[in-house]
């Protein structure tokens, strides 16, 4: 047993760490140290400069152009991001469906799709959700019905986040109501810019446009943009959640909103007040054992002697990680989280409120980080799974 | 970045799970708890496994392992509830006899490694509660000897010690860590008294009455502090590590209640509000188990990153042992209130051991005195 990484390890945190110094945009980077808000551009802009590199698809391996990486450097690459005030990289290209490209597509389609997820010059759109599944995915009404060369999508999806700056989205469709509702769903790749496509805003408690409604209305889609066989698109959807599930812990954001957490208390004057900085060491115990429990899953992938089943925990603990601090930072405001100004939230905002500018965010991301034990698979659905491990 | 134990610690592992399944079954355990909380025939089982010498230098007949031998050992005696003072003899005290000079120390390490002696550290003062430096009991010089005076209480297996460890004042103030060295104190000696008792997990402890009786120096205001909360912190590291152990050998015995008993004519495993608490429970056990871990592999760091780290673990721990042990009662109704059933007494162990080298309260600050502005496991 070794806590520290190997020198190796430790090399290749340094190389990367030089690298985002040296190349994240420092604008991109004020406004993710300090929650304000992040335009398309600047989330595009991050994604070419990775691409440019071939990182975008860190996670990928060398055969479809990504690096190759083992468990613990894709970490640490996403810890020297996080750390260092990188967004958050928009996962449904790369992250989510670029997998299930490459496991179950066809080399045309990995030909056709792939390089432009890694460029980053495609932004793709998840269309999982519809009105009424919640947690229950397998319940997708949204019908495609095969015409020939093409299929006839119709139906409705739902928060779908960042949908309206999407190019191409997944979908889970229905191409038949034999059997299981499971095996009668099948995996469709459709352009946003179909005829019959249209997208309209979800506005959440924070004011902000962040998920959205994907409408079909007789779009025709292509066949050769299903993925793998008709009715085996469950299969390949939880490939992908299996992916979602672990990245979902989210303990390097975590610790940089910790530091965060630290720095607006010391300037609000409650650092020093017991009961704030109480509230605090205890997050950060949780944190340390979050990331612990992170680090226990990386060596025993390294390893390979015995896996460990612990996403459901990862997804329950991370997220509830996020809700708590994004609670106290904007307790730690008090009353100055209390006033609602929208522009704000934008960098270089110069209002007659100048004492508000650095609190602005605060209540905003509270309210939005509520989301994050609804999503994924609701924490409840998530402690079933536990369970379901626990007691067989 | 590596978390897997050795081919040599999982052998270890195994030796001990199979001694704590053959030695100290429940029912043998029972009969020790009857009879005063400690066995000799346990204790030397454990000495003939070349346990009690773990942490034992080889140059004093002991193994010379290091912390994470010691965690794999602590989990496997955490399972079996086993009663008598290992960590505090073999891990603690040993580590305080390390720091000494070796005239006075090799002795008594020899007699540790080999299962013929038990020293234990003897710090707990009744004004004291978890601070380390009030110390209240005085050394004093008198015709070229130490003698000192005071009340250690709750001392560990202290009734079948052959020696303790003691901080006592020589200067300064009741909360002076400056003013505190380090004693040794053999049982036989003048003005020593002891008042042995039960504790409330089954194990003995005993207070320790100190009038004019003469001591050994073992270390020197100074490196004496240094020393003390480096062996607190091993102490913390071990508990942590025997609760692991005592938590999934509950959660265990738990599981198999909740697929077996039956209400309303089906497991009770089968009520989502039972699992989602058995699922809350695996939380608890695995941020606690991760914690343990984080434990062990941070004791050989320099004294403010170890200590920041041990507080941080043991706060966890003690979330995680009130949570399970609490909820596992719960989970089996009236049967786990019982004295009959194993559950209660695990309870009762993970609730001595809040109470042991510094409660949930008294680690979170702690925590909180000793935060840096980076947060993390390599903070």
């Amino acid at each position: 047993m070794d806590l520290n990484f190997t020198p190796e390890e430790q090399a290749f945190r340094t190389q990367i760490r030089a690298w985002v110094a040296e190349n994240l945009p420092k604008d991109i980077s004020h406004k993710v140290h300090n929650a304000l808000r992040l335009t398309k551009e600047d989330m595009q802009r991050w994604a070419r400069i990775l691409g440019a590199k071939g990182w975008h698809g860190w996670a990928w391996p060398k055969e479809f152009g990504g690096p190759g990486w083992s468990a613990i450097q894709k970490h640490l690459f996403e810890e020297e991001c996080a750390l260092a005030g990188a967004p958050r990289v928009v996962p449904f290209g790369p992250v989510m469906v670029a997998p299930v490209i490459m496991a179950f597509g066809t080399p045309e389609q990995q030909r056709r799709f792939l390089p432009d997820i890694m460029s980053g010059k495609v932004w793709w759109s998840q269309g999982y959700s519809e009105p009424g599944s919640g947690s229950d995915l397998a319940s997708v009404k949204t019908k495609a019905e095969r015409k020939g060369d093409y299929y006839l999508v119709n139906g409705q999806k739902t928060w779908t986040t960042l949908g309206q700056y999407g190019d191409w989205i997944f979908c889970l469709v229905r191409t038949s109501n034999e059997g299981k509702p499971q095996t009668g769903i099948s995996f469709l790749l459709i352009d946003m810019k179909s005829p019959g496509v249209s997208v309209r805003p979800i506005i959440t408690m924070d004011g902000e446009h962040e998920v959205n409604e994907v409408w079909f209305d007789n779009v025709e889609v292509p066949a050769d943009q299903l993925i793998g066989e008709e009715n085996k698109g469950w299969t390949y959807a939880k490939h992908l959640l299996a992916h979602e599930r672990t990245n979902i812990a989210d303990v390097n954001r975590a610790k940089r909103e910790l530091e965060r957490l630290k720095r607006i208390a010391k300037a609000e004057g409650v650092y020093d007040d017991v009961r704030f900085r109480d509230e605090i060491a205890k997050l950060e115990v949780e944190v340390v054992a979050l990331e612990m429990m992170v680090l226990r899953v990386l060596s025993a992938e390294k390893s390979g002697k015995a896996a460990l089943d612990v996403a459901g925990l990862l997804k329950i603990r991370g997220s509830e990680i996020q809700q708590r601090y994004s609670e106290l930072m904007m307790l730690a405001a008090g009353p100055a989280s209390v006033p609602f100004i929208r522009e704000a939230m934008e960098a270089g905002w110069q209002g007659d409120m100048a004492g508000v500018t650095f609190v602005a965010p605060l209540a905003g991301t509270y309210f939005n980080m509520r989301k994050t034990t609804i999503y994924g698979g609701s924490n409840e659905v998530q402690r079933n799974i536990v369970a379901q491990t626990v007691l067989g | 970045m590596d978390f897997d134990f050795s081919d040599d610690q999982e052998m270890l592992r195994d030796t001990v799970r199979k001694w704590v399944a053959k030695a100290y079954t429940f029912e043998r355990r029972r009969e020790i708890v009857k009879a005063g909380g400690f066995s000799k025939d346990a204790w030397a089982g454990l000495a003939e496994l070349g346990l009690t010498g773990l942490a034992v230098p080889e140059a004093q007949g002991g193994m010379g392992f290091g912390p994470v031998d010691a965690m794999v050992v602590m989990e496997e005696l955490g399972r079996g509830i086993v009663l008598e003072p290992f960590a505090p003899v073999a891990l603690v005290a040993a580590s305080l006899l390390g720091a000494g000079p070796a005239p006075t120390a090799e002795p008594w390490l020899r007699g540790i490694a080999e299962g013929r002696e038990r020293v234990v550290l003897a710090h707990q003062e009744r004004a004291a509660r978890y601070r380390l430096a009030h110390v209240e009991t005085t050394a004093t010089l008198a015709r070229g000897a130490w003698q000192l005076n005071g009340t250690k209480t709750v001392v560990p297996g202290g009734t079948h010690a052959g020696a303790f460890i003691v901080p006592a004042r020589v200067s300064g103030a009741a909360d002076d860590a400056a003013g505190i060295a380090l004693f040794l104190v053999s049982r036989g000696t003048a003005g020593v008294t002891l008042r042995g008792y039960p504790t409330q997990d089954g194990a003995s402890a005993a207070d320790l009455t100190l009038s004019n009786a003469e001591a050994i120096e073992l270390l020197p205001p100074g490196p004496a502090f240094e020393a003390l909360e480096h062996a607190i912190d091993i102490g913390i590291a071990a508990l942590c590590a025997e609760a692991v152990g005592a938590m999934d050998q509950l959660v265990a015995v738990t599981v198999e209640y909740m697929n077996t008993r039956k209400q309303f004519g089906v497991a009770i495993a089968t009520f989502q509000a039972l699992r989602h608490r058995i699922a809350d429970v695996k939380m608890q056990l695995e941020l606690a188990r991760s914690m343990s871990y984080f434990a062990s592999l941070k004791l050989n760091e320099p004294a403010p990153a170890r200590r920041r780290a041990l507080a941080q673990a043991k706060f966890q721990l003690g979330q995680s042992m009130r949570f399970v042990g609490q909820q596992c009662i719960q989970l089996h109704g009236g049967i786990g209130v019982t004295d009959e059933y194993s559950a209660s007494h695990y309870f009762k162990r993970l609730t001595v051991m809040e109470m042991s080298y510094g409660d949930s309260m008294h680690q979170l600050g702690e925590v909180s005195a000793r935060m840096q502005d980076t947060a993390g496991v390599f903070a």
